[in-house]
């Protein structure tokens, strides 16, 4: 658990991926460039001394990351976003079934969503009830973008996603985060464009959509509608370790996030393995915004405010007690592997 | 001419088909005209973003190679970026031939020979969506929000109070007053407000791009339509925005070209 200024900080990451950009996996060169551009972002916005060199970061596996996260990282818990992309890799790249082989090792740490594609039809729509079967699912990541055959994505208004969605409300899987970033994808498609998740959000009050990545570089659009639409949330992956090395930037995005949503929607993720957060944690926490920034929203990026998005944010959305969990941490798994039961004795007493 | 400059549009139109006997360019005279090429989702120069690579002149012909901060920028900004090289630099006095070259980009071979060949954007890209003038004109209202910020912020400044702002006209503006200085005329011209020029002529630039002209109204909501009173605190708040998602993008690209292209841009 993280400690700031002698209060401590409940991290819950809800954004992380077990993935696996292995040679040996990658099965279109979409793949490799994927990667690549993914380590584009990591080294770009990553202190030196903390970058991963490539061998590494294509495929990290379990124990690092539980190193990374939990040992190393202030994290308490971490929320499993999925991304496919199975024209790319030969067993995916990041699939709800293999981060389950780490959310099964440690359930009590880990939230694991699935996905659903709605160009997979009825066997889309069964393979996401067999995913709620399996690991009673809370929420699906979803990724508009990706390649499917001749197809280079999908919209979440479209009639065939509506059905899914529809699904997702039957089976209580009440979490929606669609990845509305910057633009790794080929072509033009949906190269600016959060509208339909603004559709989406009003057909289906019932659901939260978390737009991961703040629709950056459509924060406008995306600030617009969330004010318009309260079950629609933020993201701060991507948007996060900007803290690092562009802060007036960041300021002055927390400053719309804060102005147009307010504290109470606003996610902090990590992107592990993107960016860790044993360096990502404690400089988000460390940021201010600048005495113009607070006078130009008229907002205030307080410790409270912080503690919101690092965890409470999140943790009411996936129904988590925290004074709960904490009790839990005194001696789980986890706590006993690395000596960390005692911060949560502590805490307790409080 | 997608990417470059909409005022200078048709400037040296005469020069276009051969390079006339002139003198080949010079590489200041071909990185000046560079300039006005932008980086359309950014709103920025090429030029100052770093992204020109190489010029080699051979006598009218000039081969320009540019890289962008990933492989995997959009393939439409990157045509923008690409036909804008090619219009501008091909209207250069004593340049009879150009050739673009695209490097490091996923589709660097589709977007150079398309290019260089002037196939049409859908040819080299069949599977796009939007032709890539939409697509050059969503991001050029885009940009004309953002830079109506700034513009709106110099005029709260100089001290004019929003019900006068949203009702100005272009009549109203005068951009050449004085070196660095605009002049807003006020109450049938009985009263002339200076105001930093900068700011007003880069959103007239932008507004002109997108066919808002101004004659009725200068300033416009994000759908394009006058601004009322009541809602000029909004359409501002949603202009600021524009802005930084505009300036934030471009911090995400900086921090990307200089990891990948070891190019620090000032951003």
């Amino acid at each position: 658990m993280y400690t700031h200024n002698g209060e401590d900080v409940f991290v819950i990451d809800g954004h992380v991926h077990l993935w696996d950009a292995s040679e040996a996996n990658i099965a279109h060169e979409g793949g490799e460039q994927f990667i690549q551009c993914f380590y584009d972002y990591h080294t770009a916005f990553t202190p030196e001394e903390e970058q991963w060199d490539m061998e590494t970061y294509r495929k990290y596996g379990k124990e690092k990351m539980v190193d990374d996260l939990f040992r190393n990282g202030h994290v308490d818990m971490g929320i499993f976003q999925p991304t496919y992309l199975s024209d790319f890799y030969e067993e995916g790249f990041n699939t709800t079934e293999q981060n389950a082989e780490l959310a099964e090792e440690y359930p009590e740490r880990f939230v694991l969503n699935g996905s659903f594609d709605p160009r997979d039809g009825e066997e889309g729509l069964a393979y996401l009830e067999e995913l709620d079967e399996k690991y009673d699912l809370q929420g699906v990541k979803l990724y508009t973008a990706e390649w499917r055959g001749d197809s280079k994505g999908w919209r979440l208004d479209s009639e065939e996603a509506f059905e899914f969605l529809q699904k997702c409300v039957d089976l209580g899987i009440e979490n929606v985060h669609p990845h509305k970033g910057p633009t790794i994808r080929p072509l033009n498609k949906d190269a600016f464009d959060v509208a339909d998740v603004d559709d989406a959000a009003t057909s289906f009050p019932e659901l939260n959509f978390v737009v991961e990545h703040v629709g950056l570089p459509r924060l406008d659009d995306f600030c617009w509608i969330a004010a318009q639409e309260p079950n629609v949330y933020g993201g701060l992956a991507v948007a996060a370790p900007m803290a690092q090395n562009r802060p007036r930037k960041f300021g002055e995005i927390m400053g719309e996030l804060l102005y147009w949503l307010g504290e109470d929607r606003i996610l902090f993720g990590s992107d592990y393995a993107l960016w860790e957060p044993d360096w990502l944690v404690p400089t988000v926490m460390e940021a201010e915004l600048t005495p113009d920034q607070r006078d130009e929203y008229g907002v205030e990026l307080t410790t409270e405010v912080k503690k919101k998005f690092m965890g409470e944010n999140a943790a009411e959305l996936y129904d988590i007690d925290i004074e709960a969990k904490k009790a839990q941490f005194e001696d789980d798994a986890i706590s006993r592997e690395f000596d960390l039961g005692s911060q949560y004795v502590d805490s307790a007493a409080d | 001419m997608a990417a470059t400059d909409p005022t200078e549009a048709g400037d040296d139109a005469s020069s276009d088909e051969d390079g006339g006997g002139e003198a080949p360019p010079s590489r200041e005279a071909i990185v000046e005209r560079l300039r006005r090429v932008d980086d359309p989702e950014l709103d920025r120069s090429i030029v100052d973003l770093e992204y020109v690579d190489r010029i080699d002149v051979d006598g009218d012909r000039v081969t320009v190679a540019f890289v962008l901060p990933t492989a995997w920028c959009s393939p439409a900004f990157a045509w923008m970026m690409a036909t804008g090289i090619r219009d501008e630099v091909g209207t250069l006095p004593g340049v009879a031939d150009v050739t673009v070259d695209l490097r490091d980009h996923m589709h660097a071979e589709e977007i150079t020979s398309g290019v260089n060949e002037r196939r049409p954007f859908q040819a080299a890209f069949p599977d796009a969506e939007d032709g890539v003038d939409a697509v050059r004109h969503k991001l050029d209202e885009k940009a004309r929000l953002a830079r109506q910020h700034a513009a709106v912020e110099a005029l709260l400044d100089a001290g004019l109070a929003p019900e006068q702002i949203v009702a100005l006209d272009r009549a109203q503006v005068d951009l050449d007053a004085d070196g660095d200085r605009a002049v807003v005329s006020l109450r049938d011209g009985s009263v002339l407000v200076p105001v930093d020029a900068d700011p007003l002529a880069r959103y007239l630039e932008k507004a002109r791009a997108v066919g808002l002209a101004g004659d009725d109204h200068l300033f416009a909501d994000p759908a394009g339509d006058p601004i009322s009173p009541g809602a000029f605190e909004t359409v501002q708040a949603r202009a600021r925005a524009a802005r930084v998602n505009v300036d934030g993008q471009g911090s995400v690209c900086a921090a990307l070209h200089e990891s990948r292209n070891g190019t620090a841009v000032d951003d």
